[in-house]
Protein backbone atom coordinates (compact mmCIF):
# COMPACT_ATOMS: atom_id res chain seq x y z
CA UNK A 1 0.00 0.00 0.00
CA UNK A 2 2.44 2.53 0.81
CA UNK A 3 4.82 4.18 -1.97
CA UNK A 4 8.46 2.69 -1.90
CA UNK A 5 11.19 4.49 0.29
CA UNK A 6 14.66 4.00 0.89
CA UNK A 7 15.92 3.76 4.37
CA UNK A 8 19.64 5.56 4.67
CA UNK A 9 22.16 3.74 6.73
CA UNK A 10 23.06 5.78 9.32
CA UNK A 11 26.58 5.93 11.28
CA UNK A 12 27.77 8.26 13.10
CA UNK A 13 28.50 11.09 10.71
CA UNK A 14 24.78 11.39 9.60
CA UNK A 15 23.91 12.79 13.01
CA UNK A 16 24.74 16.50 12.93
CA UNK A 17 26.40 18.67 15.42
CA UNK A 18 23.40 21.55 16.29
CA UNK A 19 25.45 23.25 19.06
CA UNK A 20 29.25 23.54 19.46
CA UNK A 21 29.71 21.02 22.06
CA UNK A 22 32.60 23.52 23.78
CA UNK A 23 30.55 25.75 26.10
CA UNK A 24 32.53 28.85 24.95
CA UNK A 25 30.75 28.57 21.83
CA UNK A 26 27.18 28.19 23.36
CA UNK A 27 27.44 30.69 26.30
CA UNK A 28 27.09 33.71 24.12
CA UNK A 29 23.54 32.38 22.62
CA UNK A 30 22.47 31.81 26.39
CA UNK A 31 24.24 34.77 28.00
CA UNK A 32 21.15 37.17 27.12
CA UNK A 33 18.87 35.24 29.65
CA UNK A 34 18.18 35.75 32.95
CA UNK A 35 19.37 33.32 35.26
CA UNK A 36 15.88 32.44 36.12
CA UNK A 37 14.62 31.55 32.11
CA UNK A 38 17.50 29.33 32.09
CA UNK A 39 16.37 27.83 34.96
CA UNK A 40 12.46 27.37 33.86
CA UNK A 41 13.52 24.99 31.58
CA UNK A 42 15.87 22.81 33.17
CA UNK A 43 14.92 22.75 36.62
CA UNK A 44 13.26 19.46 35.46
CA UNK A 45 16.00 18.37 33.72
CA UNK A 46 18.84 17.10 36.15
CA UNK A 47 15.78 15.15 37.70
CA UNK A 48 14.73 13.35 34.96
CA UNK A 49 18.56 12.56 34.11
CA UNK A 50 19.25 11.32 37.39
CA UNK A 51 15.92 8.72 37.29
CA UNK A 52 16.68 7.80 33.71
CA UNK A 53 20.28 6.55 35.23
CA UNK A 54 18.84 4.80 38.50
CA UNK A 55 16.98 2.55 35.56
CA UNK A 56 18.72 -0.57 35.24
CA UNK A 57 17.52 -1.27 31.83
CA UNK A 58 18.38 2.11 30.63
CA UNK A 59 15.11 2.07 28.10
CA UNK A 60 13.75 5.10 28.42
CA UNK A 61 10.10 5.22 28.29
CA UNK A 62 8.97 6.56 25.55
CA UNK A 63 5.65 7.65 23.91
CA UNK A 64 4.42 8.58 20.34
CA UNK A 65 2.25 11.02 19.84
CA UNK A 66 -0.02 11.01 16.83
CA UNK A 67 -2.22 14.29 16.07
CA UNK A 68 -4.95 12.99 13.56
CA UNK A 69 -7.54 15.36 12.02
CA UNK A 70 -9.62 13.81 9.00
CA UNK A 71 -7.36 11.05 8.54
CA UNK A 72 -9.86 8.36 8.18
CA UNK A 73 -8.13 7.17 5.29
CA UNK A 74 -4.59 6.33 6.43
CA UNK A 75 -4.77 6.32 10.22
CA UNK A 76 -5.95 2.61 10.67
CA UNK A 77 -2.67 1.49 8.41
CA UNK A 78 -0.07 4.53 10.10
CA UNK A 79 -0.89 2.56 13.85
CA UNK A 80 -0.83 -0.79 12.94
CA UNK A 81 2.54 0.09 10.69
CA UNK A 82 4.02 1.89 14.09
CA UNK A 83 2.39 -1.20 16.59
CA UNK A 84 4.31 -3.73 14.26
CA UNK A 85 7.46 -1.98 13.77
CA UNK A 86 7.58 -0.87 17.19
CA UNK A 87 5.98 -2.61 19.62
CA UNK A 88 8.00 -1.52 22.72
CA UNK A 89 6.90 2.35 22.40
CA UNK A 90 3.08 3.28 23.76
CA UNK A 91 0.99 5.81 21.44
CA UNK A 92 -1.61 7.45 21.77
CA UNK A 93 -3.62 8.89 18.83
CA UNK A 94 -5.43 12.47 19.42
CA UNK A 95 -8.58 13.01 17.58
CA UNK A 96 -8.79 17.03 16.93
CA UNK A 97 -12.53 17.05 16.56
CA UNK A 98 -12.22 15.37 13.09
CA UNK A 99 -15.41 15.56 10.62
CA UNK A 100 -14.93 12.29 9.35
CA UNK A 101 -14.25 8.45 10.92
CA UNK A 102 -11.44 8.45 12.18
CA UNK A 103 -12.40 8.14 15.71
CA UNK A 104 -15.08 5.76 14.35
CA UNK A 105 -11.78 3.22 13.28
CA UNK A 106 -9.80 3.87 16.50
CA UNK A 107 -12.74 2.93 18.40
CA UNK A 108 -12.83 -0.24 16.44
CA UNK A 109 -9.41 -0.85 16.28
CA UNK A 110 -9.21 -0.69 20.06
CA UNK A 111 -6.32 2.34 19.46
CA UNK A 112 -5.54 4.45 22.45
CA UNK A 113 -7.59 7.52 21.36
CA UNK A 114 -7.60 10.88 22.91
CA UNK A 115 -10.73 12.42 21.56
CA UNK A 116 -11.00 15.82 21.54
CA UNK A 117 -15.16 16.95 21.63
CA UNK A 118 -14.23 20.45 19.25
CA UNK A 119 -11.73 20.63 16.64
CA UNK A 120 -8.44 22.94 18.51
CA UNK A 121 -5.67 23.27 15.84
CA UNK A 122 -2.87 21.43 16.15
CA UNK A 123 -0.80 23.09 18.45
CA UNK A 124 -3.73 22.38 21.23
CA UNK A 125 -4.41 18.72 19.76
CA UNK A 126 -0.41 18.13 19.96
CA UNK A 127 -0.12 19.90 23.66
CA UNK A 128 -2.87 17.25 24.89
CA UNK A 129 -0.16 14.60 23.84
CA UNK A 130 2.48 16.03 26.20
CA UNK A 131 -0.03 16.53 29.20
CA UNK A 132 -0.65 12.96 28.26
CA UNK A 133 3.07 12.22 28.31
CA UNK A 134 3.37 14.12 31.57
CA UNK A 135 0.43 12.68 33.69
CA UNK A 136 1.84 8.90 32.75
CA UNK A 137 5.26 10.16 33.23
CA UNK A 138 6.57 9.45 29.75
CA UNK A 139 10.77 10.23 29.75
CA UNK A 140 10.25 11.12 26.24
CA UNK A 141 7.38 11.86 23.62
CA UNK A 142 7.56 12.12 20.02
CA UNK A 143 5.26 13.73 17.45
CA UNK A 144 4.16 11.27 14.48
CA UNK A 145 2.45 12.16 11.93
CA UNK A 146 -1.10 10.24 10.76
CA UNK A 147 -1.09 10.51 7.50
CA UNK A 148 2.09 8.15 6.67
CA UNK A 149 4.59 10.16 5.72
CA UNK A 150 7.09 9.27 8.71
CA UNK A 151 8.54 5.61 9.27
CA UNK A 152 8.15 3.99 12.21
CA UNK A 153 11.74 2.35 12.02
CA UNK A 154 13.83 5.52 12.84
CA UNK A 155 11.98 5.74 16.54
CA UNK A 156 14.66 3.63 17.55
CA UNK A 157 17.57 6.18 15.89
CA UNK A 158 15.91 9.22 17.52
CA UNK A 159 15.41 7.66 20.83
CA UNK A 160 19.29 6.33 20.73
CA UNK A 161 20.58 9.60 19.83
CA UNK A 162 18.48 11.32 22.64
CA UNK A 163 20.13 8.51 24.79
CA UNK A 164 23.07 8.93 23.50
CA UNK A 165 23.80 12.68 23.79
CA UNK A 166 21.34 13.70 26.22
CA UNK A 167 19.81 15.97 24.03
CA UNK A 168 16.23 18.29 24.52
CA UNK A 169 15.28 17.70 21.24
CA UNK A 170 15.97 15.34 18.50
CA UNK A 171 14.76 16.08 15.41
CA UNK A 172 14.28 13.49 12.29
CA UNK A 173 15.88 15.46 9.75
CA UNK A 174 15.89 14.90 5.65
CA UNK A 175 18.78 17.24 4.97
CA UNK A 176 21.29 16.05 7.43
CA UNK A 177 23.00 14.14 4.96
CA UNK A 178 20.65 14.66 1.52
CA UNK A 179 20.86 18.37 -0.15
CA UNK A 180 17.59 20.28 -0.35
CA UNK A 181 15.95 20.47 -3.80
CA UNK A 182 14.97 23.87 -4.88
CA UNK A 183 11.85 24.14 -5.18
CA UNK A 184 9.83 26.43 -3.42
CA UNK A 185 9.38 25.02 -0.34
CA UNK A 186 13.09 24.34 0.33
CA UNK A 187 13.40 28.01 -0.29
CA UNK A 188 10.66 28.60 2.60
CA UNK A 189 12.76 25.85 4.71
CA UNK A 190 16.24 27.48 3.82
CA UNK A 191 14.61 31.11 5.02
CA UNK A 192 13.39 29.36 8.15
CA UNK A 193 17.00 27.86 9.15
CA UNK A 194 18.74 31.31 8.53
CA UNK A 195 16.48 33.37 10.72
CA UNK A 196 16.65 30.73 13.23
CA UNK A 197 20.74 30.18 13.36
CA UNK A 198 20.87 34.16 12.99
CA UNK A 199 18.41 34.16 16.21
CA UNK A 200 19.45 31.94 18.15
CA UNK A 201 22.53 30.36 16.88
CA UNK A 202 21.26 26.81 16.00
CA UNK A 203 21.87 25.17 12.95
CA UNK A 204 18.58 23.01 11.76
CA UNK A 205 18.97 22.07 8.82
CA UNK A 206 15.43 20.85 8.57
CA UNK A 207 13.24 23.09 10.61
CA UNK A 208 9.70 22.06 9.36
CA UNK A 209 10.07 18.45 9.44
CA UNK A 210 7.32 17.25 11.64
CA UNK A 211 9.40 14.05 13.23
CA UNK A 212 10.79 15.57 16.81
CA UNK A 213 11.10 13.77 19.45
CA UNK A 214 11.46 15.99 23.27
CA UNK A 215 12.90 14.64 26.66
CA UNK A 216 11.13 15.21 29.87
CA UNK A 217 11.69 18.75 30.28
CA UNK A 218 10.84 20.04 27.18
CA UNK A 219 7.31 17.89 27.82
CA UNK A 220 6.87 20.09 30.28
CA UNK A 221 7.13 23.43 28.58
CA UNK A 222 5.23 22.02 26.21
CA UNK A 223 2.36 20.89 28.28
CA UNK A 224 2.15 24.50 30.46
CA UNK A 225 2.82 26.85 27.99
CA UNK A 226 -0.18 28.20 26.08
CA UNK A 227 0.06 28.76 22.21
CA UNK A 228 3.20 26.66 21.94
CA UNK A 229 2.81 24.81 19.43
CA UNK A 230 5.46 22.18 17.70
CA UNK A 231 6.69 24.54 15.37
CA UNK A 232 9.86 25.66 13.65
CA UNK A 233 9.47 29.36 16.04
CA UNK A 234 9.18 27.19 19.16
CA UNK A 235 11.91 25.42 18.37
CA UNK A 236 13.88 28.68 17.95
CA UNK A 237 12.35 29.89 21.29
CA UNK A 238 14.07 26.89 23.11
CA UNK A 239 17.25 26.38 21.52
CA UNK A 240 17.34 30.34 22.48
CA UNK A 241 16.75 29.17 26.08
CA UNK A 242 19.76 26.58 26.13
CA UNK A 243 17.85 23.36 24.95
CA UNK A 244 19.97 20.87 23.38
CA UNK A 245 19.38 19.82 19.66
CA UNK A 246 20.17 17.40 18.11
CA UNK A 247 19.54 15.86 13.99
CA UNK A 248 19.43 12.75 12.97
CA UNK A 249 19.18 12.02 8.86
CA UNK A 250 15.61 10.23 8.14
CA UNK A 251 13.77 9.80 5.02
CA UNK A 252 10.26 10.30 4.83
CA UNK A 253 7.49 9.02 2.34
CA UNK A 254 5.06 10.85 0.06
CA UNK A 255 1.55 11.16 1.92
CA UNK A 256 0.17 8.44 1.81
CA UNK A 257 -3.75 10.24 1.61
CA UNK A 258 -5.59 13.01 2.57
CA UNK A 259 -4.53 16.76 0.69
CA UNK A 260 -1.76 18.44 2.14
CA UNK A 261 -2.60 21.08 4.17
CA UNK A 262 -0.24 23.75 2.77
CA UNK A 263 -1.83 25.22 -0.12
CA UNK A 264 -0.67 28.50 -1.62
CA UNK A 265 -1.78 30.83 0.50
CA UNK A 266 -1.74 29.07 3.46
CA UNK A 267 2.12 28.17 2.85
CA UNK A 268 2.48 32.64 2.63
CA UNK A 269 0.49 32.85 6.22
CA UNK A 270 2.97 30.01 7.14
CA UNK A 271 5.58 31.37 6.31
CA UNK A 272 4.63 34.98 7.56
CA UNK A 273 3.53 33.62 10.88
CA UNK A 274 6.99 31.73 11.58
CA UNK A 275 9.15 34.47 10.54
CA UNK A 276 7.70 37.01 12.46
CA UNK A 277 7.34 34.75 15.23
CA UNK A 278 10.89 34.15 15.20
CA UNK A 279 12.06 37.55 15.03
CA UNK A 280 9.38 39.19 17.37
CA UNK A 281 7.29 37.58 19.16
CA UNK A 282 9.64 34.83 20.60
CA UNK A 283 12.04 37.60 22.62
CA UNK A 284 9.13 38.31 24.41
CA UNK A 285 7.70 35.18 25.48
CA UNK A 286 8.26 34.61 29.65
CA UNK B 1 -19.01 73.00 15.27
CA UNK B 2 -22.59 73.12 13.26
CA UNK B 3 -25.70 72.36 15.29
CA UNK B 4 -26.04 69.13 12.72
CA UNK B 5 -22.95 67.59 14.33
CA UNK B 6 -23.96 68.16 18.10
CA UNK B 7 -27.58 66.82 17.38
CA UNK B 8 -26.25 64.10 15.26
CA UNK B 9 -23.58 63.29 18.83
CA UNK B 10 -26.32 63.16 21.21
CA UNK B 11 -28.95 61.41 19.06
CA UNK B 12 -25.77 58.85 18.49
CA UNK B 13 -25.62 58.42 22.33
CA UNK B 14 -29.43 57.84 22.61
CA UNK B 15 -29.36 55.34 20.21
CA UNK B 16 -26.56 53.11 21.98
CA UNK B 17 -27.46 53.78 25.16
CA UNK B 18 -30.88 52.26 23.68
CA UNK B 19 -29.42 49.33 22.39
CA UNK B 20 -27.13 48.48 25.64
CA UNK B 21 -30.32 48.48 27.99
CA UNK B 22 -31.65 46.14 25.67
CA UNK B 23 -28.53 43.45 25.48
CA UNK B 24 -29.11 44.05 29.26
CA UNK B 25 -32.39 43.51 29.76
CA UNK B 26 -31.83 39.86 28.03
CA UNK B 27 -28.44 39.57 30.10
CA UNK B 28 -26.36 39.42 27.08
CA UNK B 29 -23.96 41.88 28.41
CA UNK B 30 -21.61 42.16 31.72
CA UNK B 31 -21.84 44.67 33.60
CA UNK B 32 -18.00 45.47 32.78
CA UNK B 33 -19.15 45.71 29.65
CA UNK B 34 -21.49 47.81 30.24
CA UNK B 35 -19.65 50.27 31.52
CA UNK B 36 -17.18 50.62 28.43
CA UNK B 37 -20.53 51.43 26.84
CA UNK B 38 -21.69 53.90 29.20
CA UNK B 39 -18.46 55.95 29.31
CA UNK B 40 -18.82 55.94 25.32
CA UNK B 41 -22.37 57.12 25.88
CA UNK B 42 -21.18 60.11 28.29
CA UNK B 43 -18.29 60.90 25.94
CA UNK B 44 -20.23 61.74 23.02
CA UNK B 45 -23.03 63.64 25.02
CA UNK B 46 -20.21 65.81 26.93
CA UNK B 47 -18.82 66.30 23.32
CA UNK B 48 -22.21 67.36 21.69
CA UNK B 49 -23.16 69.09 24.60
CA UNK B 50 -20.54 71.74 25.19
CA UNK B 51 -18.34 72.48 21.97
CA UNK B 52 -16.11 74.65 23.59
CA UNK B 53 -14.05 71.01 24.95
CA UNK B 54 -13.45 70.39 21.21
CA UNK B 55 -12.79 73.75 20.31
CA UNK B 56 -10.16 73.97 23.00
CA UNK B 57 -8.94 70.92 22.64
CA UNK B 58 -8.51 71.34 18.86
CA UNK B 59 -6.72 74.47 19.39
CA UNK B 60 -4.17 73.06 21.69
CA UNK B 61 -3.35 70.17 19.57
CA UNK B 62 -3.79 71.88 16.06
CA UNK B 63 -6.78 70.60 14.60
CA UNK B 64 -8.32 72.15 11.91
CA UNK B 65 -11.63 71.58 12.71
CA UNK B 66 -13.37 70.52 16.05
CA UNK B 67 -15.19 67.88 14.36
CA UNK B 68 -11.41 66.36 13.21
CA UNK B 69 -11.15 65.98 16.59
CA UNK B 70 -14.27 64.25 17.50
CA UNK B 71 -13.61 61.61 14.72
CA UNK B 72 -9.94 60.77 16.26
CA UNK B 73 -11.67 60.61 19.84
CA UNK B 74 -14.11 58.11 18.51
CA UNK B 75 -11.48 56.16 16.58
CA UNK B 76 -9.30 56.39 19.37
CA UNK B 77 -11.69 54.84 21.99
CA UNK B 78 -12.32 51.73 19.30
CA UNK B 79 -8.89 50.99 19.05
CA UNK B 80 -8.67 50.80 22.72
CA UNK B 81 -11.67 48.74 22.61
CA UNK B 82 -10.44 46.34 19.78
CA UNK B 83 -7.18 46.16 21.07
CA UNK B 84 -8.64 44.82 24.47
CA UNK B 85 -10.99 42.34 23.05
CA UNK B 86 -8.03 40.67 20.86
CA UNK B 87 -6.44 39.93 24.33
CA UNK B 88 -9.64 39.21 25.31
CA UNK B 89 -10.32 36.65 22.58
CA UNK B 90 -6.55 35.25 22.97
CA UNK B 91 -7.23 34.27 26.89
CA UNK B 92 -10.56 32.62 25.94
CA UNK B 93 -9.00 30.33 23.63
CA UNK B 94 -6.48 29.42 26.06
CA UNK B 95 -9.47 28.40 28.56
CA UNK B 96 -11.44 26.67 25.82
CA UNK B 97 -8.50 24.45 24.84
CA UNK B 98 -7.65 23.61 28.58
CA UNK B 99 -10.84 22.60 28.71
CA UNK B 100 -11.65 20.45 25.62
CA UNK B 101 -8.07 18.66 26.72
CA UNK B 102 -9.04 17.65 30.04
CA UNK B 103 -12.10 16.55 29.22
CA UNK B 104 -10.59 14.72 26.49
CA UNK B 105 -7.91 13.37 28.47
CA UNK B 106 -10.12 12.32 31.44
CA UNK B 107 -12.26 10.62 29.37
CA UNK B 108 -9.27 8.77 28.01
CA UNK B 109 -8.54 7.66 31.08
CA UNK B 110 -11.96 6.71 32.08
CA UNK B 111 -11.82 4.25 29.23
CA UNK B 112 -8.29 2.83 30.10
CA UNK B 113 -9.95 1.60 33.65
CA UNK B 114 -12.81 0.09 32.11
CA UNK B 115 -10.96 -1.65 29.63
CA UNK B 116 -8.69 -2.69 32.56
CA UNK B 117 -11.65 -3.78 34.82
Amino acid sequence: MFVSWHAKSLDDDAVMKCREPQPSKCTPSISGLSPHARFAIFTTRDTMNISVRDREDGDMKLLVIIPAYNEQDCIVETVSELQRATPQFDYVVVNDGSKDDTKKLCLEHGFNLIDLPVNIGLTGGFQTGMKYALRHGYDAAVQFDADGQHVPSYLEKLAEEMERTNADIVIGSRFVTEKKSASLRMIGSRLISAITKITTGASISDPTSGLRMYNRAMIEVFSTKSDFGPEPDSIAYLARKGAKIREVQVSMRERQAGESYLTFTRSIEYMMRTCISILFVQWFRS
Amino acid sequence: MNITLRVFLVASAVAVLYFVVRKIKKSKFEASDSIFWLFFIAILVVLGAFPQISYGLSNILGFESPSNFIFLCVIAVLLIRIFSLTAKVSLMRAKLDSLVQEVALDRNEHAQQDKKA
